[in-house]
């Protein structure tokens, strides 16, 4: 059988009936070790191979580590450019604002502004986080009485966005104009706001809330007596549940949960940011989501499981979160 | 030498009794190890919280082979052209500089669970403590009769991230005019329940826009499968006509291929493909059976810890457990490794064990601003990993309802990524 082979394979490769005898009488054992032999340079050859491609892909990796940084560095700029254009633009429309008779900015009946009764009606949308008149206090986000007039950013004791207070500092005064666009998409004009609100599309619900607004705003004494905001709690809780002082250690074990989609440095898309509420509110809002008044249901099932220590152990977590 | 038990609060306090552990093993000179392998949604998120957590007081290794991680999830939505393949690219650079994770890119190849070691490709033997796995899937051999890894490139799987999935978005679009599309799909239990419908949903999405007398055939041993009832109407919308799905009754799960062919025999009907997307059946990660740690085709754990039922100092994660009522997703390995990172701290340190709580949810985009959902809580109990409460997507939700879950979706995958990654 080996001889056979072995005449067979000479004939083919033309390498004459000698060489084929040969290696027809050639050993098993010697072809094995041959076999072995060719396996390890085979071996150390795919080894090499492998070292290459490594130092190959650590090249690529290096390359694509540069592509990014030049990319964002570029984003960073485009980004600075924007903001720098949008600042302009505001501190263009505060000027022709304040160009404008005074006695117009504040009468109600001005044109730019729609009917106030409607926007109390829709500002019941911002009431979750926004407080307006007498006694309003900041919550989630700040307060509005004196909104108009106020630089953006710039309402002491309220921990704002870097960007918010960078778009102050850069002269954002909120007046009419600024307030709708920020209304109408506040990501296209403070780019990382805190605020997560998607925005109001229509431009008369704006007007309207802009005209209920105005009315804690033109003048601080006219602020009506009975608090406009005012309005049945959310949810009823029983005050020691609102007393509970959370454990945060393990609200952070807790809150391990939440971050899978709440990201931990509060920056928000299409999720909202958790971070620094007022502890109140937090128990306030899972509540509501455990008594299925507020509707999402990812956030009741969520919130349908944990008792009131376990709630109040994530607002204590959330609300120190830097 | 038992230096400190641990005792959990509350429902687990049953089984911890039998879990507790030494606090610094002898053998630890120092710093106790852990190491993990596999750097996805269990084992990168496994590493940064326990590395996060303990601030310094672990030495945590992480075995990953790919210097570039691909998420599985979302790459559906990089075949139906809603996502750029490098906006689902990670790399472990921020668990090595911010977290101080000793990350190896290599294989592991086996366990010395005596020695407590891992052995890996490049011929190193790492030590540990505690070792958490969380090595996803591997494919069960001769499942689909025909195929095999070697025939991965004519008929791609893409059920693992990266040029698999690639390579089946090249191979859709490069489609003749009216071609056809099977797909093989996987029986249960398999990684990503909705999965194979919404990768049917951005197939279907491509073809309608460039192809849309193309058709799409799905060859199913399931006789029903995640969110039916929505992928169905949704496809019934944007998709009429296009996709027939086989399921059982009709042989769907009496399928061999002929790779070098691209033919697809159902129940004795050949169908000559353009594209065939074959989903094997799963079995947990190759390093689980070297380890001696699974029973059939996944590694049972316990629901309290994570820990194998075959080895205390041993957390799997993830795709390749066996432990209850918890689909195999991204999600719930994420949420799975929280736990595991708690009790493996608890074990290790003296930092607090709260009791084990686990959820999961999985988006699915069907077509443009059209996402659907599933998801369900989770609790231990000594027997599993057991349901609490869920909820899922209704047919005839309205537009506006079903764009705010897709948009959803998108906030999740910015949330556990940097989760998982920092």
């Amino acid at each position: 059988m080996t001889n056979t082979f072995g005449i067979f394979a000479s004939v083919l490769g033309g390498a004459g009936l000698v060489l084929g005898l040969a290696y027809g009488l050639m050993s098993r054992d010697y072809r094995d070790q041959e076999v072995a032999a060719l396996t390890d340079r085979l071996s150390q050859m795919e080894s090499s191979r492998a070292a290459l491609a490594a130092k190959a892909d650590q090249a690529a990796e290096f390359e694509a580590r540069l592509g990014d940084l030049e990319q964002a560095l570029a984003a960073a700029r485009d980004e600075a450019e924007a903001a720098r254009q949008a600042a302009a633009d505001a501190e263009i429309a505060a000027k022709e604002r304040i160009a404008e008779p005074v006695a117009e900015d504040v009468t109600p009946a001005n044109l730019d502004f729609g009917d106030p009764a409607r926007g109390a009606e829709v500002f019941a949308q911002c009431q979750s986080c926004h407080q307006v008149g007498q006694g309003a206090e900041d919550r989630i986000g700040p307060h509005l009485n004196g909104i108009f007039g106020r630089r953006a950013g710039a309402h002491d004791g309220f921990n704002y966005s870097d960007d918010m207070e960078m778009m102050g500092a850069d002269g954002l005064t909120w007046n009419r104009d600024t307030l709708d666009a920020y209304l109408e998409n506040p990501k296209a004009l403070v780019s990382r706001t805190r605020m997560n609100f998607a925005g109001l599309k229509d431009a008369e619900d704006r007007a309207d809330i802009l005209a209920y607004l105005r009315q804690f705003s033109a003048s601080p004494q006219d602020i009506p007596e009975a608090a406009p905001t005012a309005q049945v709690p959310e949810v009823e809780l029983a005050p020691e549940v609102l007393e509970i002082v959370g454990d945060t250690d393990y609200g952070e074990y807790l809150s391990s949960e939440c971050k899978t989609c709440h990201q931990q440095d509060g920056s928000d898309q299409g999720i909202p940011a958790i971070t620094q509420w007022p502890t109140e509110d937090f128990v306030v809002a899972m509540h509501a989501y455990k008594q299925e008044i507020r509707p999402h249901p990812v956030m009741q099932m969520m919130a349908n499981r944990l008792s009131d220590e376990e709630i109040a152990a994530l607002a204590a977590y959330f609300a120190q979160l830097e | 030498m038992k230096l400190n038990r641990r005792v959990f609060v509350g429902t687990g306090m049953a089984a911890a009794t039998t879990l507790s552990a030494p606090m610094v093993h002898a053998a630890s000179h120092g710093k106790p190890k852990v190491v993990v392998v596999g750097g996805g949604a269990g084992g990168a998120t496994a590493a940064r919280y326990i590395a996060k957590d303990s601030q310094g007081e672990i030495d945590v290794t992480l075995v990953e082979p790919s210097r570039s991680y691909y998420t599985c999830f979302f790459s559906n939505l990089y075949i139906g052209g809603f996502r750029e393949l490098d906006s689902i690219e990670h790399s472990y650079g921020t668990l090595a500089s911010e977290y101080g994770i000793n990350v190896v890119h290599d294989w592991a190849t086996g366990v010395d669970r005596d020695a407590k070691t891992v052995s890996l490709a490049g011929g190193a033997s790492v030590p540990y403590d505690r070792l958490v796995l969380s090595p996803g899937i591997d494919f069960v051999e001769g499942s689909v009769d025909g195929w095999d890894l070697s025939a991965q490139n004519a008929m791609p799987h893409a059920y693992k991230g990266g040029s698999q999935t690639e390579l089946l978005k090249a191979q859709v679009e490069a489609m003749p005019e009216g071609g056809t599309y099977v797909m093989v799909a996987p029986p249960n239990p398999y990684r990503c329940p909705p999965g194979p419908y919404e990768r049917i949903s951005m197939v279907a999405h491509v073809l309608k826009a460039s192809n849309p007398t193309a058709k799409i055939i799905i060859a199913d041993p399931k006789q029903n499968f995640s969110k039916q009832g929505l992928f169905e109407e949704g496809w019934q919308k944007y998709y009429s006509g296009m996709i027939t799905r086989i399921g059982p009754d009709f042989g769907g799960g009496n399928v061999t291929v002929d790779p070098a062919a691209m033919t697809v025999d159902i129940d004795g009907e050949v169908i000559q493909a353009d594209v065939v997307n074959v989903i094997p059946a799963q079995k947990a990660g190759m390093i689980c059976d070297a380890a001696g740690l699974t029973e059939g085709n996944w590694a049972p754990v316990s629901g309290h810890t994570m820990q194998s039922r075959m080895d205390d100092n041993i957390h799997i994660l993830g795709d390749s457990t066996n432990q209850g009522d918890m689909p195999k997703s991204g999600f719930s390995a994420n949420s799975q490794a929280k736990v595991a990172a708690m009790a493996v701290r608890g074990a290790l340190t003296d930092s607090r064990v709260f009791p084990a709580k686990f959820s999961n949810t999985c988006w699915s985009l069907i077509d443009t601003n059209d996402g659907v959902k599933v998801g369900a809580t989770y609790e231990a109990t000594d027997e599993k990993i057991a349901k609490v409460d869920g909820f899922v997507s209704q047919t005839g939700e309205d537009a506006a309802l079903r764009q705010a879950t897709y948009e959803e979706s998108i906030g999740w995958y910015e949330g556990i990524t940097s989760d998982m990654f920092g």
